[in-house]
């Protein structure tokens, strides 16, 4: 199992800050991302808007995860 | 000091804080709540979440890539989650430098590099409803995609 969180926008298009999700180890962030959006189709449409991160750092499409990872679903940043 | 805190930001603590002797000059940016205005309706308060503990992470990185960039005696970020209301403090950048002008680099430096890269998030509360600023996700009828 995998943790996934969601934040601002993302969180409020899944209905939830927090899932866990079955992916086998080595999985691309690519695959988890078409889990989410099987769970929470209305994520879909902010796909090309989100940034994602792998236990607190950055990652992209082709990164993978392994069972305890911790992935973030980050929409564009607007602190400050 | 790079810290991300829930209540008011003490602005005054944080320049006394940074004032040294081998440092003639302190550069402070406060960012504060603006009400704006739109289609009869304005802005009330804005909220901000974060990622934590990625986003102290991040904050503490600006920090490093400044020193690593100018010759600085002190840089503080301190970041305010939840609610903020109109005029207050959401963030407060303060440096210190032996001059003026790596200090008001550093500074503009820090504000940008934060809205590029810290992850946190902040949502205009409206009087007819509330917009993620960044995603124009909301519930704001004009202004949004409708959740």
């Amino acid at each position: 199992m995998i943790k996934v969180l969601f934040f601002g926008a993302a969180a409020d298009r899944a209905g939830t800050r927090e899932t866990e999700l079955d992916v086998r180890d080595g999985a691309t962030l690519a695959e988890v991302w078409k889990l989410i959006v099987e769970r929470y189709a209305h994520l879909a449409p902010m796909r090309d808007t989100l940034a994602f991160a792998v236990n607190g750092e950055y990652a992209r499409g082709e990164d993978t995860v392994s069972p305890g990872d911790e992935v973030a679903v980050l929409p564009p940043v607007s602190g400050g | 000091m790079f810290a991300i805190v829930d209540g008011p930001i003490e602005v005054g603590a944080l320049v006394a804080d940074a004032q040294r002797p081998d440092c003639g000059a302190i550069a402070t940016f406060v960012g504060t709540t603006r009400v704006d205005e739109s289609g009869g309706a304005s802005v009330e308060y804005l909220e901000y979440e974060a990622y934590r503990p990625m986003a102290d992470r991040k904050l503490a990185e600006i920090g490093a890539e400044i020193r690593a960039r100018w010759e600085v005696g002190h840089v503080s970020i301190v970041h305010r989650l939840g609610r903020v209301d109109p005029g207050e403090a959401s963030v407060t950048i303060v440096v210190a430098s032996p001059r003026r002008g790596p200090a008001f680099e550093a500074s503009r430096y820090a504000i940008e590099r934060i809205k590029e890269v810290v992850p946190i998030w902040k949502r205009e509360v409206w009087s007819d409803g509330y917009v993620w600023v960044g995603s124009q996700v909301g519930t704001r009828g004009s202004a949004s995609e409708r959740l």
